[in-house]
């Protein structure tokens, strides 16, 4: 069963978007469990989001430059067994 | 029919604002219970990016007299609206708030409320007096509004409750004042100082300010002088960030290296206590 990644709560700006600056991984990669999968932006960071097992990046769902909100799938990865 | 109003775009931020995203039970437990004590914190009003970190840290920063300021300043994402009843039970809700929060440091600031006749002194007074009571070891710093409408009233209104440190921050240099803050000025905001540090010498006092709104350096040296002449010791100097796209737009990025030698600056000029980075805020994990 693939693990979805979704964008996770930012703090102060809980509730609200972000921007996908860019992806650090790409569809095929392989991944460790803390991997920084993309870098977002809001209004006052930038901050990564890591992955939250080891695996394969079967999918990206969001483009680059595309806003995003808290909850949206962002990517989903097949976990190692 | 759906209409969608254009999207302001966000702005891309240099390399160095990057910050982690909070995951720490901590602070999840700090959430939660801020929550439920109906507290309001300066961390969500201001859309803190330090939020993560201080939480984490079992650290906040309260906001007490509503949620709706008097004043709609162009950096500020605190609400301006109709201002609410002062509260009596505030001051017992907060010292049983910061007990369970087992805050050892808690910084308490308001929105500004100049419908006040003393600007809302009093009821810092007496959330220091209730904070003392319970928590007679607690440390308490308060970050209060100039007072401009009722200077002396408004700090006598503290002779029996006094704070550890007291910060009121200056925010920008003297030029841009007008355009951020709204009835906010250099000469409110030191005479606010001067009349604190005159009529309580023994409290630190404390202000700060933001750069990146399009200031000269020169404005800035002249900003860190003047507070010193009016007795402030600490002093924080961050970089402006604004909480939405609907605010005053950032100028100029600051790299690191320049906050450092505002920092060196700073203590030239006798500062004691000094926060210089671009992430640096005035009530950044301040039991540090």
């Amino acid at each position: 069963m693939p693990i979805q990644v979704k964008l996770p709560e930012l703090g102060a700006e809980a509730g609200d978007e972000a921007t996908v600056s860019y992806w650090i991984a790409q569809e095929g990669d392989q991944v460790g469990e803390g991997d920084d999968l993309v870098e977002m932006l809001t209004d006052k960071a930038n901050f990564n989001v890591p992955a939250p097992c080891s695996g394969k990046i079967i999918k990206l769902f969001v483009a680059e430059n595309e806003v995003v909100k808290v909850g949206d799938l962002l990517c989903e990865i097949e976990p190692s067994s | 029919m759906d209409i969608t109003l254009p999207r302001k775009q966000r702005v891309p931020l240099p390399r160095w604002l990057k910050k982690e995203l909070p995951s720490s039970p901590e602070y999840f437990r700090t959430r939660t219970l801020l929550k439920e004590l109906g507290l309001q914190t300066i961390c969500e009003e201001a859309r803190c990016p330090n939020q993560g970190e201080c939480w984490s840290k079992n650290h906040a920063t309260v906001m007490i007299l509503g949620p709706n300021c008097t004043r709609t300043c162009g950096f500020c994402s605190v609400p301006k609206g109709p201002t609410t009843r002062v509260d009596p039970e505030e001051p017992l809700r907060l010292a049983e708030a910061i007990q369970q929060l087992g805050l050892k440091y808690v910084v308490i600031t308001s929105v500004n409320r100049d419908d006040l006749p003393d600007g809302g002194a009093a009821q810092f007074a007496a959330c220091i007096a209730s904070l003392r009571v319970r928590l007679p070891e607690t440390k308490v710093e308060i970050l209060t509004p100039d007072f401009q409408f009722s200077l002396e009233r408004s700090i006598e209104a503290f002779q029996d409750h006094l704070p550890d440190v007291w910060a009121h921050n200056i925010e920008t240099v003297d030029r841009l004042s007008r355009k951020a803050r709204v009835k906010g000025s250099h000469k409110a905001t030191l005479m606010c100082l001067k009349a604190i540090k005159e009529r309580y010498p023994q409290v630190p006092t404390k202000s700060g300010i933001m750069l990146g709104m399009g200031e000269q350096e020169g404005e800035v040296e002249e900003t860190l002088t003047r507070l010193r002449s009016v007795g402030v010791s600490h002093i924080t100097v961050g970089q402006y960030l604004r909480p939405t796209p609907h605010h005053m737009p950032v100028k100029e990025f600051i790299p690191p290296e320049r906050f450092e030698a505002w920092r060196q600056r700073c203590a030239e000029l006798g500062y004691t206590a000094i926060e210089c980075h671009p992430y640096a805020r005035s009530s950044y994990i301040s039991s540090s």
